[in-house]
């Protein structure tokens, strides 16, 4: 009983006001304050309506593809020589990550509330080519912003957008990457909010996206839970997420947050080293700040300016953190720690060989963490890692980085 | 004691506001346009801190905050470089930049340093929702600083009556859905919004965002007090100069426009 009592508490978060604790908000700019309450009772009532969730499910269902497995991960387990690891396989999803779930629940309200253009941001190209795709199912007109250097990187991506339909902006702004997307397309948004919605692709920025974004992915730790239930009839001792924003993390963990016997591990990008812009471990280096949208943790010099960050991955290469997870680290209900650049292509590597399945790099880090943790554990113990996407997208960035370079 | 009484509940008059990048292209520049514009007549400048992540302005702001970024142009060191200007050589300044600034340096610190360096009437703070402005607000107003609010042509009326309820300095009408130094077109919606507003509060109501000439000045000041010209000035910002003469044309269709038989 006493469980149940304290998940109804973490799905009552944020308050009216977006706050989760000290931490949400919504520090936009006058103009877009309307389209915000406006987002918030669309979804509020939609979240809540019958016919949104069964048209919502069938969509996850017969598009997305879910429910995603839980693979039993005996390679990696062997390899660890600890704790049983279980892969939550959102690398299956359509399009190659969980970014697809977000994406579905915001183009179908978008629909709803009338609107013929999506914008989003994206860092890794994954949110770009999720919104791309539903842009195209449903037919709204698509723009993705997305930071000339991840664009680079994600070569890849920015031509799977296209394909789709969508029109890729390239930022040349700041330092070119997902923070710079972020600002662009709320600038775009605050000329366009009368016809377009802006899907944001993580648990961040003003409120209602944090509550929104966590709410349509939630159901990673749905089924994770049903499925570890089946398989083990027990919770897992232990959950694995890397934490960019925040969505896969509270995707999976979310469900679980009442359970005081699961432990929650959250993995920011350590990067090169702890030191100032060659990182992205907002938990490690960062302190409560406002950027875009939200309060929460930031990586910021002591006068307030946003620091620079760096990640081999795209997706996590990004200066703050949800606001749920800055609650979640001051309570302590999540450990947050990091993996670095060369940890993480280690695991890359690893999980390929052993497993057959290689993963994002954003994933990577989670993986590489997973490895760590099952160690300690020791044996009897269960682990689940959100493998929140596949690889596919990183290979000629990983290939250039060893000095290979494909084309 | 601050010397923003002379910016309080004044609505004699048509109002300049000029917005400046402070540091852009470095403090010494600054200081020039800063006795520029007093020597001009502004009623008050809006003087801009320069933030790695203005997620409110267009290209030509982000282009001079990038310009302007240093350690020197901090929040702390550009209240204490006025200081440094006698209170006769610069209007009454409002600090305009975005909220993580003011509480990286801390809201109590901001007040106590605006006072002692005099001649801080308030703040704009474009990502500072009314919602989430409370505390702010509330500390502003015991130590007689305004917090300057915005009204978009999205406010809904319940939020412009509850804007309005504890307004203070200005009310900072913005013309446009979108952000800084897009072109503006005039339009009687615009008007009847401005109209409508004041004749809802006593405080001027200034419109900024897109006003690029003296002339589509000179017609939005046939209706509200006061414009912020932002852009277009910043645009000029590098030559004290040229920068000055373009104000005095803006300051002259406001005196024009305050001797006009409408008013």
């Amino acid at each position: 009983m006493k469980t149940r009592k304290k998940e109804s508490e973490a799905s009552r978060m944020p308050d009216h006001s977006g706050y989760f604790g000290d931490f949400g908000g919504r520090f936009v700019s006058e103009t877009l304050m309307e389209a915000l309450y406006e987002l918030e009772k669309a979804f509020k009532k939609a979240w809540s309506d019958r016919s949104f969730q069964k048209e919502y499910q069938e969509v996850l269902t017969e598009f997305v593809g879910r429910p995603s497995p839980l693979t039993l991960a005996e390679g990696l387990t062997d390899h660890a020589g600890g704790a049983r690891i279980y892969l939550k396989r959102e690398d299956l999803n359509h399009t190659g990550a969980h970014k697809i779930n977000n994406a579905v629940g915001q183009a179908l309200l978008a629909r709803r509330m009338g609107k013929k253009r999506l914008i989003a941001e994206t860092g890794a190209g994954q949110h770009g080519v999720a919104t791309a795709t539903v842009a195209a199912k449903y037919g709204f007109d698509c723009e993705i912003f997305m930071g000339s250097e991840d664009a680079r990187r994600q070569s890849l991506n920015v031509f799977r957008m296209n394909l789709l339909g969508a029109n890729v902006k390239e930022v040349d702004g700041g330092t070119r990457t997902l923070k710079d997307a972020i600002s662009e397309a709320l600038r775009d948004w605050a000329q366009s909010v009368l016809t377009t919605h802006y899907v944001l692709g993580t648990a961040f920025g003003p409120h209602p996206f944090p509550l929104m974004v966590r709410s349509f992915q939630s159901i990673i730790g749905r089924e994770a839970r049903q499925q570890i239930m089946k398989k083990e009839g027990r919770l897992p001792d232990a959950l694995v997420a890397c934490v960019g924003g925040g969505s896969n993390s509270l995707g999976l963990f979310h469900h679980f947050v009442g359970d005081e016997s699961v432990r929650m591990y959250g993995i920011e990008a350590g990067g090169r080293s702890l030191t100032a812009g060659e990182h992205a471990a907002r938990f490690q280096g960062g302190r409560i700040g406002v950027l875009q949208g939200s309060k929460t943790f930031v990586l910021q010099n002591a006068d307030g300016q946003i620091l620079r960050t760096h990640s081999v991955s795209a997706g996590l290469d990004y200066s703050a953190v949800g606001p749920e997870l800055a609650y979640y680290f001051e309570t302590g209900r999540v450990h947050f720690d990091m993996v670095g650049d060369d940890e993480a292509l280690e695991a890359f590597d690893t999980l390929s060989r052993l497993e057959g399945i290689i993963p994002a790099l954003e994933s990577s880090h989670a993986i590489a963490y997973g490895i760590r943790l099952a160690k300690e554990m020791g044996r009897g113990k269960i682990l689940i890692i959100n493998l929140s996407g596949r690889g596919d997208k990183d290979v000629l960035e990983v290939a250039r980085l060893r000095g290979g370079v494909l084309s | 004691m601050t010397s923003r009484s002379s910016q309080k509940q004044d609505r004699s008059g048509k109002k300049i506001i000029p917005y400046l990048m402070a540091g852009d292209p470095d403090l010494s520049v600054t200081r020039s346009l800063l006795l520029e514009a007093r020597k001009a007549g502004v009623w008050a400048v809006e003087l801009g801190i320069p933030f790695s992540d203005p997620t409110a302005d267009g290209p030509v702001i982000q282009k001079a905050a990038i310009r302007a970024l240093s350690d020197e142009t901090s929040l702390l060191n550009v209240l204490s470089f006025l200081g440094t200007i006698p209170l006769s050589e610069r209007p009454p300044v409002f600090i305009m930049t975005y909220f993580n600034l003011f509480l990286a340096m801390t809201i109590d610190k901001f007040i106590d340093e605006s006072i002692r360096v005099g001649g801080v009437a308030g703040a704009v703070i474009p990502d500072l929702s009314f919602e989430d402005a409370k505390e702010v607000r509330e500390s502003f107003k015991a130590a007689g600083l305004a917090l300057v609010p915005f009204i978009s042509p999205t406010t809904s009326l319940t939020r412009i009556k509850k804007i309005l309820a504890t307004a203070d300095g200005f009310i900072y009408f913005v013309s446009l859905l979108g952000t800084t130094g897009k072109a503006l077109t005039l339009s009687s919606t615009m008007e009847e919004s401005v109209r409508d507003l004041r004749a809802r509060t006593k405080l001027p109501v200034c419109v900024g965002f897109g006003i690029q000439t003296p002339e589509m000045a000179q017609k939005i000041l046939d209706f509200a007090d006061g414009v912020i010209v932002g852009s277009r000035l910043v645009q000029e910002e590098k030559d004290p100069v040229a920068w000055g003469n373009l104000l005095r044309q803006f300051c002259e269709v406001a005196s024009v426009a305050a001797s006009s038989p409408h008013q």
